[in-house]
């Protein structure tokens, strides 16, 4: 419809109000450019609200096209439905926040059989997250669009396209854009003052350059508004993450051709140099729509398609930014939101997570590197403090008695360099000439870090091997001996490893062996209805366990003649040998002969969904093995300081599980603190005394060992590998099933690479844990 | 037990076999030094294959077994059969290999029980001898045969392990899948379809690699792969290939179902 069609259509529609000429052009004039199946639900909804209140006709006018780019034309009639309603009730100003605000206002109160919440997105999507990642990727919702890199945060609720599926593709397609803008590198921008982009912009508006620059943050700060090159920035690395996204997702990129249409048919035409008409650019590229402008493109529209082709840097969308800011009409204050997909940038943030991330890879390293140097015998001596070397080549000699030598990138291996992968894998590192190969997980670590710093550390090394060293313990003296008076009947006094002394500290801990009082409740009731139907299947599944029917073969005696051996047993008498005496077949039932102590973490951060988690597991578990006749046992464990480390005897491996042992684990309740290695040693202690032929330690944790006294980091973690492997000595065969997403930097270490495995969700616990000892068990 | 003459078991054709890194070369070596060899890693990861191409290399025949938890020592060995009233002796598929300087591949023997298992111990140390008890003797091999075993490792059972008395006889191999480009080149090769696709699917199986643990107790193998590239070259539209071969196969569970349909349909 063109502007007089269009002013011709409203003076119908105001009739019998006449308006003069200039008052009709100015109201009509938001009009230009809608799509006409639009302007016909338009000029209906004039002929409604123009008789309740001119005003707001016109507010309503100004306001529609923004509204069209969160609500479907067809969805206009209610929302003028809600406007009137508010006029009629609030006047002027009420009916207002609902023309400025669709989003908030209207469309979250409508119950749309067509809008999708987050909720129900992410049993889909996150797995999905986290394959595009390659490693876990959280989605998370919360108000604005944005990620930092660890996580992608998303709208509680989208209600934008009249279908449910379309929304959960939208859902879809925020999130590969997100995770393309953290591929396509846009957050590790490294700007150096030298740049062009810097040294453009820092000319042109004769602003100081900081003196440390790394940031985006800092290259925005550069122009007078920030905000507004920042902006140009992010639509710079939108465009290359749709090219990005065109050719490593084919797929979505194609189902989501009519999606880019519909947003970009919101975008009114005569905007050229606007962020308006970036965003139209964006959208017809990623629907593969060859929109060409009528007189051609203008300098800042060639700069912007450069940044569609497959070779362009987040460098080069600096540039962009640079170079185009002048042109921009931004700055008068009018800018379009971004759009959807595209959220906003979050700088900081993203950098806050990579120092979290650097600092969580530094302390791993250091006592990965820390426990391979004291694997072979060094001499005593005493370490000098190192000073900052420099890294130019990638060797690293220290001062003092033993060198540790790292060699240069790519050393020992020798493949041909390819352009786009070069593998700098650390092999080994070489100390007192003796060369030591470091175990994977130490070169994945080394990997990580060399990739993040482009070098590691000289700190590294040397803090790896102050941990390592021996001789001084670095003021960990004992804490001095507490007075408590004790009054468990049953109480233990345990050894605890010292790594650094490669010693035990003889006597050091006491263990209390309490029992816990039975409540009486609807816990155990309301689990066993909450997992009934789970529960008849677990029974059923556990009663195939156990008895495994096996016809034994080769018999002195049986119901059936075994065919085979009585073949080879004539076969040998033509032989002239004498044949064997097993001709029958007998049907046996393999007795499971295995015995189980569950070992519960009950320490403080146990609270809340944890505790409720363990216990529901627990009470499933002795379900279900009840039905197979394992023998087990239930403790937990907590404690505060070596002189009160505290077992609780839920359920000993003799006892029947009656009512009493129900209620105790309904007693359950988070305790304090978690000191492993004495709990380990008793219950191995009682584990190698029961006759069984198989023995297992299961132990249930959310984190990582840690007490009130100096019973934390390696300390902790290297007494408690080594009471684990006192429990191997014995017979015991260890396991642990984690809630700790952390667990994989130090449960390989103590438990074995094997003998752990990780739950990513606490509610999952109920479900997996039976699954678990069915699959250690047969 | 089949009496198939050993000349069936020589391998005619070059095995596709892509080297990763040294093994063939180690693998070499060892035969040379007259060492046994374990393979351990993943389904699908291209053992059984190598095993084919060392035998093709070595030009020896190749005896597989495939154990499982019925194998008897006589099922390796051989036992006394009549024919034609006479007991004929029938030599099974170990002391075949023994005899005629073969390789003998035993294929998963974490499935066989622990008394079958400990048959290969004489073999698999310097001794080098196999003791066929029925018949009295004790055959030495020859210096050209070679024994090979193979097993997941993954997530153990503790009733069903490798003993360090087994273990620490043999020369150990790790195989895990290729990288990219590697895998896509043996996907392209086994299937016949083109590397744009070979390369989906390898991105595809990345994708799902990364969710072991989190939902998948393993992620796509690269013969499954392969599975879904001959179906795609024989016409087969990628997204249900890749549904009924990947998909399906590695879960029954719902919600990873379909989280694996949407990677699916955002590559193709």
């Amino acid at each position: 419809m063109d502007a007089h069609e269009l002013k011709n259509r409203f003076t119908q529609a105001v009739l019998p109000d006449i308006l003069n000429d200039w008052e009709i052009e100015e109201t009509t004039e938001p009009l230009h450019g809608l799509p006409d199946t639009a302007l016909k639900e338009i000029f209906r909804q004039i002929t409604v609200i123009w008789p309740v209140s001119h005003a707001l006709c016109n507010n309503f006018l100004q306001a529609v096209a923004r509204g069209l780019t969160c609500l479907h034309h067809s969805q206009l009639g209610d929302w003028v439905k809600a406007i009137l309603a508010a006029y009629e009730s609030g006047g002027l100003h009420e009916a207002r926040q609902l023309l400025e605000q669709v989003e908030e206002t209207f469309l979250c109160p409508i119950r749309g059989e067509t809008g999708i919440s987050f909720t129900e997105i992410t049993t889909r999507l996150q797995p999905y997250a986290t394959g595009l990642a390659g490693h876990p990727l959280e989605l998370s919702s919360g108000p604005e669009i944005y990620t930092d890199t660890a996580t992608i945060y998303l709208p509680p609720r989208i209600a934008l396209l009249p279908k449910r599926v379309d929304n959960f593709l939208l859902y879809k397609l925020i999130i590969s854009f997100q995770w393309a803008f953290t591929a396509i590198g846009t957050f590790s921008l490294q700007l150096r003052k030298d740049s062009p982009a810097v040294i453009a912009a820092a000319k042109r508006y004769r602003t100081v350059l900081p003196s440390e620059f790394t940031s985006l943050s800092d290259f925005f700060n550069l122009f007078p508004e920030p905000a507004v090159a920042a902006n140009l920035f992010h639509f710079g690395e939108t465009s290359r993450a749709t090219s990005f996204l065109q050719e490593r997702l084919p797929g979505l990129m194609r189902e989501s051709t009519p999606l880019f249409q519909a947003l970009a048919r919101t975008i009114p035409p005569d905007t050229r140099d606007s962020s308006a008409d970036l965003q139209r650019t964006i959208l017809l590229q990623a629907a593969q729509d060859t929109y060409k402008w009528p007189s051609g493109a203008t300098p800042i529209e060639e700069l912007f398609n450069a940044l569609f082709q497959d070779d362009a840097t987040s460098q080069d969308s600096a540039c962009f930014a640079a170079e185009a800011y002048d042109r921009f009409h931004d700055h008068t204050g009018k800018s379009c939101p971004p759009i959807i997909f595209q959220g906003v940038l979050r700088p900081a943030e993203v950098l806050a997570v990579q120092r979290k991330r650097r600092t969580a890879a530094k302390e791993q390293f250091i006592a990965a590197l820390a426990a391979i140097i004291n694997a072979p015998p060094l001499q005593d001596a005493p370490l000098d403090k190192e000073k900052d070397e420099a890294q130019s080549s990638g060797f690293l000699e220290l001062e003092g008695q033993s060198t540790v030598v790292i060699p240069p990138a790519g050393a020992g291996k020798d493949q041909g360099e390819t352009e786009k992968s070069q593998e700098k894998t650390l092999e080994f590192i070489t100390i007192d000439d003796s060369r030591i190969d470091l175990p994977d997980k130490l070169k994945k670590l080394a990997r990580e870090i060399v990739d993040d710093l482009g070098h590691i550390p000289s700190q590294y090394i040397s803090s790896a091997r102050q941990s390592a060293g021996k001789g001084l313990a670095q003021g960990n003296a004992p804490p001095p001996q507490e007075g408590e008076a004790l009054t468990a009947t049953n109480l233990f006094i345990y050894d605890e490893w010292d790594y650094r002394r490669t010693g035990f500290r003889k006597n050091w801990c006491s263990l209390a062996v309490k029992k816990i009082n039975p409540v009486t409740g609807a816990f155990v009731g309301n689990t066993l209805e909450k997992y009934h139907g789970h529960l008849i299947r677990l029974k059923r599944q556990f009663e195939m366990m156990r008895n495994q029917e096996r016809f034994v073969r080769r018999q002195k005696d049986g119901d059936e003649i075994d065919l085979d051996a009585l073949i080879e047993a004539l076969a040998d008498i033509k032989a002239g040998l004498s044949p064997a005496e097993g001709l029958f077949i007998r049907l046996a039932r393999d007795r499971r002969n295995i015995s189980t102590l569950f070992l519960v973490d009950m320490s403080s951060s146990t609270e809340g969904w944890v505790s409720t988690a363990i216990k529901e597991a627990l009470i499933l578990m002795c379900e279900a093995l009840e039905v197979l006749g394992d023998t087990y046992g239930i403790y937990g464990f907590s404690g505060m300081r070596r002189t009160r480390a505290e077992l609780f005897q839920i359920k000993d491996l003799g006892e029947p599980y009656n009512d009493e042992v129900k209620g105790r684990i309904a007693a359950i309740a988070p305790q304090e603190y978690t000191r492993m290695g004495p709990p380990i040693r008793h219950l191995t202690r009682l584990l190698a005394k029961s006759e069984a032929r198989i023995r297992l330690l299961i132990t249930l944790s959310d984190g990582k060992p840690e007490d009130y006294d100096d019973y934390k980091g390696d300390y902790a973690i290297e007494d408690t590998r080594h009471a684990l492997i006192e429990a191997k000595a014995q017979g015991v065969h260890p396991f642990c099933i984690t809630i700790d997403k952390q667990a994989h930097a130090y449960l390989p270490h103590m438990y074995g690479e094997v003998n752990y495995i990780c739950i990513d969700e606490v509610k999952k616990l109920p479900n997996r844990i039976p699954e678990i000892y069915r699959g250690l068990t047969s | 037990m089949e009496n198939i003459a050993i000349e069936e078991h020589i391998i005619t054709e070059k095995p596709f076999y892509l080297v990763q890194g040294e093994e063939l070369l180690i693998a070499r070596t060892a035969y040379q030094n007259r060492l046994p060899i374990l393979l351990k890693g993943p389904t699908g990861c291209g053992k059984t294959r190598f095993i084919q191409r060392l035998a093709w290399e070595l030009a020896r025949p190749l005896i597989t077994v495939s154990c499982h938890d019925d194998l008897s020592t006589s099922d390796l060995v051989g036992r006394f059969l009549i024919k034609g009233g006479e007991a004929v002796w029938m030599d099974g598929p170990l002391t075949k290999a023994v005899r005629a300087g073969a390789i003998c591949y035993l294929d998963e023997i974490v499935e066989a029980r622990k008394d079958t298992t400990v048959v290969i111990h004489p073999l698999a140390d310097d001794r080098r001898e196999l003791p066929i008890e029925k018949r009295g003797e004790t055959l030495t091999a020859p210096p050209e045969f070679m024994l090979a075993i193979s097993y997941n490792p993954g997530y153990q059972s503790v009733l069903k392990d490798l003993k360090q008395s087994t273990r620490q006889r043999f020369v150990s191999f790790e195989f895990n899948y290729p990288p990219t480009e590697l895998e896509a080149s043996i996907v392209r090769e086994e299937s016949g379809i083109e590397q744009s696709i070979a390369e989906k699917l390898v991105r595809l199986a990345a994708m799902t690699r990364s969710l072991k643990d989190s939902g998948l107790q393993e992620g796509a193998s690269t013969r499954l792969l392969i599975h879904a590239g001959k179906l795609i070259r024989s016409g087969i539209t990628p997204r249900t290939a890749c549904k009924a071969t990947i998909t399906e196969t590695l879960t029954d569970d719902h919600e990873m179902l379909a989280a694996l349909e949407e990677m699916v349909s955002s590559l193709f």
